[in-house]
């Protein structure tokens, strides 16, 4: 066979390439195989309300356990007293990926720290 | 080390330069576009998968048929492509990071799928940028396969895409990479299926016969840089013959970028046309310029 004509660097790029397509290839597989087809699945974290001028900030940070990512998702975050719900907040959140995490804040002119309970849902989104 | 035949530092971080310019040039309006970042991490990984083999693929067909050093044995293309495809990955990953798509609160999935999508059509275009890019000096004429070498060497050219020709594959090769460099860069977009949907099927038979007529003309007509050699021969046969096949390849493509990118997910077959043949017309300019600009 024809002798190679590579001189030391274009044996480091091609080392360094190697090594990334294999990864590349290998992360592939390995993610394909271990992904299921599970409907996007949220987990809400809920941070220390904020005091500001005249209201409250809490940030959310929610996380999508499914396997699916979901479009438009929209997160509304609620607060309770004696059963029934004070204030509500929402926002969006324009992509939410597989096993990632967004984080977004609601505002409340309600003390949230005064209320029995905080609570945080996704009214719905989409499939993109 | 000392061996005549290697090549010199300065020579190959030359052509490592020319590939990074050309993958940037060639790449740029794609690292600038939502909807291939999107596509990351919304596409499944399989369906990443086989983007990344299909571009593999391309890639060993480019740099055995059109690539810089035609001479090149198996191992010798694999190897190149191996390195254009680490170079992509490389400089996809530096810019996204520039561009503040990659930040170090998201996930692994997310970082590594925007930066795969990517990386695939800047590893095309440094495979064009380091087999174009270059200027004839001295030695470099010895084993480029560029189109000045072929065409004092190939004193009776055929034109392109025509039956009689010994070298269909690589033209098939050559106009397929041109097809998807082009389509690559308006595939993704929301504004295709916009254009498509809208389009009525008078305004979509339009499109596809502009689109053969511009690929006939590049190919056959136009007198671009190249021309004269394929239109030596140009019968009425061959030009419907080669317009017919390059647009073949130019459908074919941009209906698979077009399924990559979920475009096709849960539309109705009519759409789905309908979005081919809209994306079509920039992939049938890459497949027909492909054979006279990329080689």
């Amino acid at each position: 066979m024809k002798q190679l004509e590579k001189n030391w660097l274009e044996w480091i790029v091609f080392a360094i390439s190697l090594v990334l397509v294999v990864s590349t290839l290998g992360y592939l597989v390995y993610d394909g195989a271990n992904t299921g087809s599970s409907p996007p699945n949220f987990e809400f974290q809920l941070g220390q309300p904020q005091p500001q001028q005249n209201y409250f900030v809490v940030p959310v940070s929610v996380t999508n356990q499914g396997d699916e990512t979901a479009e438009g998702v929209l997160v509304e975050v609620v607060l309770e007293s004696n059963g029934t719900d004070q204030e509500t907040a929402e926002f969006e959140i324009a992509f939410l990926p597989r096993q990632s995490t967004r984080e977004g804040w609601v505002t409340f002119r309600t003390d949230p720290r005064t209320v029995d309970q905080m609570s945080a849902r996704v009214m719905g989104f989409s499939k993109p | 080390m000392n061996d005549q035949s290697q090549r010199t530092l300065v020579r190959s971080l030359q052509e490592y330069l020319r590939g990074i310019a050309g993958g940037l040039l060639f790449s740029l309006p794609l690292l600038y576009t939502m909807e291939v970042w999107w596509a990351g991490f919304i596409a499944h990984p399989l369906r990443l998968l086989i983007y990344v083999l299909a571009t593999f693929s391309l890639l060993l067909g480019y740099n055995r048929y059109g690539g810089l050093r035609r001479s090149a044995s198996p191992l010798e293309v694999a190897i190149d492509s191996v390195e254009e495809m680490g170079l992509g990955l490389i400089i996809a990953a530096i810019f996204l990071w520039l561009l503040g798509r990659i930040t170090a609160d998201m996930s692994p999935d997310e970082i590594a799928g925007q930066i795969i999508v990517e990386a695939m059509t800047v590893a095309i275009g440094v495979s064009v940028g380091t087999a174009q890019l270059g200027g004839g000096e001295g030695d470099q004429q010895t084993d480029s396969g560029m189109k000045s070498n072929s065409s004092s060497a190939d004193p009776d050219p055929t034109p392109f895409l025509t039956e009689n020709n010994g070298d269909f594959g690589g033209q098939l090769t050559i106009a397929l990479c041109g097809a998807v460099l082009f389509a690559a860069n308006v595939a993704p977009t929301e504004e295709i299926t916009q254009i498509a949907v809208e389009s009525n099927s008078w305004r979509l038979v339009g499109f596809a016969l502009v689109s053969m007529i511009l690929g006939a003309m590049i190919l056959f007509y136009s007198n671009f840089t190249g021309t004269q050699r394929f239109s030596k021969k140009r019968g009425i046969v061959n030009v419907i013959y080669g317009t017919v096949v390059t647009y073949a390849i130019a459908l074919v493509a941009s209906a698979a970028i077009l399924w990559f990118f979920g475009r096709f997910d849960g539309m109705s077959l009519i759409t789905c046309l309908a979005q081919t043949v809209v994306s079509g017309l920039a992939a049938t300019l890459g497949a027909s310029a492909g054979r006279l600009l990329l080689q």
